[in-house]
């Protein structure tokens, strides 16, 4: 399936501007100014100044929250968002209750206990993001992830994600579950993908992030498959 | 939602024939000839008469399959259809291997043996058949069952069933929900959750008795719409937005 590009003009946009660029631009404007986000049950808050925030949304990293504050920006942050700035990027500082949480095990234990599959949604989220794809919450569309080529103002999303941790729990184990699945995404033009993380997800290490090195992810797109497309037929044209 | 009837007189003719009502003359028919089943690992396969046959199509179970035989017909039918009818409705025999299963219990614990989640699929379908539905698989859409009012020749289906128990790991985070209720919506259907309440690991899940222990508790999720939900004395009755009339007007 080819990417849908959503106005004429925006494929040259988007190959003019990659996304790659526009993240090193994020990363170096982090590295100037400092910016601190607070972890909170759910989200982290990040308080930014105005041209990081549009960076910010150049590269899909949050939300933006409205309020009065004239100079700064408050960005509401994913914990698969936030721990991807502060641990892969490099770029911001997480505190909690007032307290500066300059070790990444302390993000990593605080966001897994408030989260039980957090350690398997980030390797699925970091493993996408490394690839320059562009991630950002499948709710909607009843899926973890909804992956873009490049800014959802310029294309559409090309692929529904669906995590699934091996030997974990029960998702898309009978088939009308996979089919509910593979009929939604096909009905808003998507293709499914499956990203099996596999990890030794009861080990003791299991506690730091360098656990995430031993994961693997493991990549299976599932479509419906139509005879008459699949016909082998010299007079078709 | 009212039902959708496929053709002007599909309802008068449901109204002049109901599911009960055929029902009964199949378990008539099929118990004057002891029909009997054969059990296979995922299936059971019943020979019956043409106007057998055509009982089990107006009650929907089963699915023909073809076959060479000129007088008899074959009928494929699924564990909880098949347990149905001779449990429930008495009017099959059930045979594994060429031995007839006398006991009940013999069949239910091979069913259960070959798919672990029977005992929570059949309190659902039996709970559901016996308030008349017609019931038939919901692989197509997504989902366990789909539900319809009568003959699905006469009436669209009403509900996609969804068949949950307490430790079930399905429909666990919110966007698993979304899934098939948007699926279902966009098939013009209800999305019903039966949670079936039982103690699934004890000694006496061996007995289809303890089916009287478990409870069943339906639970429709749909989308609600805020326009539409709105108190206000200048609406019209009719609602102007089309996205939602799949919802409402059928």
């Amino acid at each position: 399936m080819v990417p849908r590009w959503k106005w004429k003009g925006a494929e040259a946009k988007a190959l003019a501007e990659p996304v790659s660029e526009t993240v090193s631009e994020l990363q170096s404007s982090f590295a100037r100014t400092e910016a601190s986000g607070f972890l909170s049950t759910c989200n982290v808050l990040l308080l930014v100044e105005v041209e990081q925030a549009e960076l910010l949304d150049r590269c899909c990293f949050g939300r933006p929250v409205v309020n009065s504050e004239k100079d700064k920006r408050w960005v509401q942050l994913s914990f698969e968002e936030a721990f991807f700035l502060f641990c892969k990027l490099n770029c911001i500082k997480i505190s909690v209750h007032g307290r500066s949480l300059e070790d990444e095990l302390d993000l990593w234990r605080s966001m897994r206990s408030f989260k039980p599959n957090f350690a398997i949604l980030y390797k699925a989220y970091s493993h996408l993001r490394s690839k320059n794809w562009i991630v950002r919450s499948g709710l909607q569309y009843g899926v973890d992830f909804v992956v873009y080529r490049h800014h959802p103002s310029l294309v559409h999303s090309e692929y529904a994600v669906l995590v699934h941790s091996i030997g974990e729990n029960d998702r898309l184990k009978p088939w009308s579950d996979v089919h509910c699945s593979v009929r939604l995404t096909g009905s808003v033009a998507k293709t499914l993908l499956v990203l099996y993380v596999n990890g030794q997800v009861n080990k003791e290490n299991m506690n730091l992030p360098l656990c995430l090195e031993d994961y693997t992810v493991e990549e299976l797109t599932i479509r419906r498959w139509n005879p008459e497309l699949s016909r082998e037929d010299e007079s078709r044209t | 939602m009212g039902p959708r009837w496929k053709w002007k007189g599909a309802e008068a003719k449901a109204l002049a024939e109901p599911i009960s009502v055929s029902i009964s003359e199949l378990q008539l028919s099929l118990a004057k000839t002891e029909s009997s089943g054969t059990l296979s690992s995922c299936n059971v396969l019943l020979v019956v008469e043409p106007e057998q046959a055509e009982l089990l199509d107006r009650c929907c179970f089963g699915r023909l399959i073809l076959s060479v035989e000129k007088v008899k017909k074959w009928i494929q039918l699924s564990f909880e259809e098949a347990f149905f009818l001779f449990y429930s409705l008495k009017c099959i025999k059930i045979s594994l291997q060429g031995r007839c299963l006398e006991n009940e219990v013999d069949t239910w614990m091979y069913m259960k043996s070959k798919r672990p989640n029977f005992p929570m699929f059949y309190k659902a379908y039996s709970h559901l058949r016996s308030k008349n539905w017609v019931l038939r698989s919901g692989l197509q859409y997504g989902v366990d069952f789909v539900a319809y009012r009568h003959h699905p020749s006469l009436v669209h289906s009403d509900y996609s069933v969804f068949v949950q128990s307490g430790d079930s790991d399905r429909l666990r985070v919110w966007s698993d929900i979304h899934c098939p209720v948007r699926l279902s919506g966009s098939v013009a259907k209800t999305l019903l959750t039966l949670y079936v309440n039982g103690n699934f690991k004890g000694e006496d899940l061996n007995l289809p008795l303890c089916l009287e222990n478990f409870t069943v508790e339906e639970q429709t999720i749909s989308r609600w719409s805020p326009q539409l939900s709105r108190e206000d004395e200048t609406t019209n009755s009719k609602p102007n937005v089309t996205t939602v009339s799949n919802f409402k007007t059928l």
